[in-house]
């Protein structure tokens, strides 16, 4: 398959059920809600390293919002629920409870319940108010600068995806990077799913495991370009430079929605701006049981 | 599920026990099954039909004519509309846990005693005891919503444990005494030993608390997010006191004599 002289390679992408959530988060100013999104979401680029995957999901109109203050929507996704469970108080009690003005409000009504208010209230030291409102229960936690108001659980996904991924194998790393640049914005339209690495990229793609013990994961040499005479390379002569978008959503049709954006948007540009082609990271279709396969999904 | 229309056949000479009187509960009766239905009446049980003229209505609706004498109309309610013409007498939505009860006119005391869920409105003035408990029971009002269009009696929302209740109208002495939560809007004035033993809860006040025992402490004025969040996600809230909750209140908590943290919040 080819698009606009960009290869669509034979492969697909392999990822993993996860499971995750929404929270909104809002604060006097879109600066605020931001720093204290940004601060939530931040050391989440993997799982393995991070113990969860995490990203902002978009920014909220005030008249969307719980409180009628400017909001910004988060994905955190993790292994399993009990690490759910342990990772998002812990995160939202450090990262938007300490942030001024902040409130953080449940961002998904079904599924199993993951707390917030119901842990962090304890901080209030018997100060806190709890307030129930048509089967929804917030929690008033004094601080400092004035109150931290919070649900006191949100909902979840168990069926959410973690590890959709695309690669892009570019003449140059600018070409890379640019094309990557145009993906991550084409992507950020898609809700319900997120691109936890740093700017939505990823230059350091891995593959299992490595020559030294312990490495649960290493370079994916095979995509690295300096070693295109040391290795089995994947990449043809005219690659100099390979980034990857990686992606988790709350259902498989956000993550493949995503990968779609992203994917035309790179063809979009197409040959002339650097691009070869579009290719994408598995272990062979044994691990994951998700299979996005590039040609199915841009067909 | 038929709906049934009860006409008073004449002024009751004797207290009335509508507890079993529901749209639920006649729904699925014949016209004929609904005019025989039994009722304590005074000392004695008479059949529905003696006291009522009874005609067909909407669906799911249950028309009243009341009577002062009339007492636990819309008791244990779990569903459907029950519309009431005329003032009745007391406990009126006790332990109702669905549905909508309408008081066309005054009602008197334990409006919403013990009740869980739903909504009452009341067109008139409330008696005595709003959303507390029943007699002999110690929790009131857990949850739904109670909007009084006139005054309130007193010790209005007495030992409440949730829920909310808006009184457009003044409030005579006592209340939220004991409360425990739940949220009372008061747009009247608030009568004196307001909030006496509160323990938790909120009274949000249009006007300002004059006559507040010692056991209350003024924590100054604040600009409250929860105040916001609260009349987006209940509009009725905002229209209440006129449009315009900026989320700036006056705090007094109490009651500290009875070691107490319940608020008042005074919208101003």
């Amino acid at each position: 398959m080819n698009l606009n002289g960009v290869d669509i390679r034979d492969s697909f992408a392999e990822a993993f059920p996860m499971a995750g959530t929404r929270l909104v988060i809002t604060a006097d100013t879109p600066r605020w809600a931001r720093t204290a999104a940004i601060s939530l979401t931040g050391f989440a680029t993997s799982v393995i390293g991070c113990g969860c995957e995490a990203g902002i999901e978009g920014e909220i109109a005030p008249e969307d919002t719980p409180d009628g203050r400017p909001g910004i929507a988060v994905l955190i996704f993790a292994m399993s629920l009990k690490d759910l469970k342990k990772i998002v108080p812990a995160r939202v009690g450090q990262c938007v409870l300490t942030s001024p003005t902040s409130a953080c409000y449940a961002g998904v009504n079904g599924g199993p319940r993951v707390p917030l208010g119901r842990a962090l209230r304890y901080f209030g030291d018997g100060h806190q108010i709890a307030k129930s409102f048509d089967d929804r229960r917030f929690w008033r936690i004094p601080v400092m600068e004035g109150e931290f108001v919070c649900d006191d659980v949100t909902g979840s996904s168990e069926a959410a995806v973690g590890g959709g991924n695309f690669l892009i194998l570019a003449r140059s790393r600018a070409a890379a990077l640019n094309a990557a640049e145009h993906a991550v914005d084409a992507m950020g339209e898609v809700k319900g799913a997120i691109l936890p690495f740093p700017g939505g990229v990823v230059r350091s793609g891995s593959k299992i495991g490595g020559k030294y013990a312990g490495m649960i994961a290493s370079t994916n040499d095979a995509y690295c370009p300096t070693l295109r005479a040391s290795v089995e390379s994947a990449l043809p002569a005219d690659v100099q430079s390979v980034l990857e978008i990686v992606i988790d959503g709350l259902s498989a049709a956000e993550v493949a929605a995503s990968m779609r954006a992203g994917i035309l948007a790179v063809c979009a540009l197409g040959e002339a701006a650097g691009i070869v082609a579009i290719d994408a990271g598995n272990y062979g279709g044994n691990l994951g049981p998700f299979h996005f396969k590039l040609r199915e999904l841009m067909a | 599920m038929s709906g049934y229309e009860l006409r008073l056949r004449a002024p009751l000479a004797a207290r009335l026990d509508l507890s079993r009187v529901t749209p639920q509960n006649l729904g699925n009766l014949s016209l004929n099954e609904v005019e025989r239905l039994p009722l304590p009446y005074g000392t004695a049980r008479v059949a529905l039909g003696e006291l009522f003229e009874v005609l067909p209505a909407s669906e799911g609706v249950l028309l009243l004519w009341g009577d002062s004498r009339m007492d636990f109309v819309g008791a244990g309610l779990a569903s459907g509309d029950l519309m009431v013409t005329g003032a009745i007498g007391a406990f009126a939505g006790a332990r109702m846990s669905g549905g909508r009860l309408v008081l066309g006119s005054d009602a008197g005391e334990g409006i919403g005693s013990g009740m869980s869920g739903g909504r009452i409105d009341v067109l008139g003035d409330a008696g005595a005891r709003l959303a507390g408990p029943l007699p002999g029971e110690r929790i009131g009002m857990t949850g739904g919503t109670i909007a009084i269009r006139g005054h309130a009696g007193a010790l209005a929302g007495v030992s409440m444990r949730g829920g909310l209740v808006l009184i457009c109208g003044d409030v005579a002495e006592g209340a939220a005494r004991g409360m425990v939560a739940g949220t009372i809007a008061i747009a009247g004035t608030l009568g004196p030993q307001a909030g006496a033993g509160m323990k938790r809860g909120t009274l949000l006040l249009a006007r300002e608390p004059l006559l507040l025992g010692p056991g209350f402490g003024d924590a100054g004025e604040h600009d409250l997010i929860a105040l916001q969040l609260l009349v987006r996600r209940i509009p009725e809230i905002a229209a209440f006191f006129g449009g315009g909750v900026s989320g700036r209140a006056r705090r007094y908590v109490g009651d500290r004599l009875a070691g107490g943290q319940g608020e008042l919040l005074w919208l101003y």
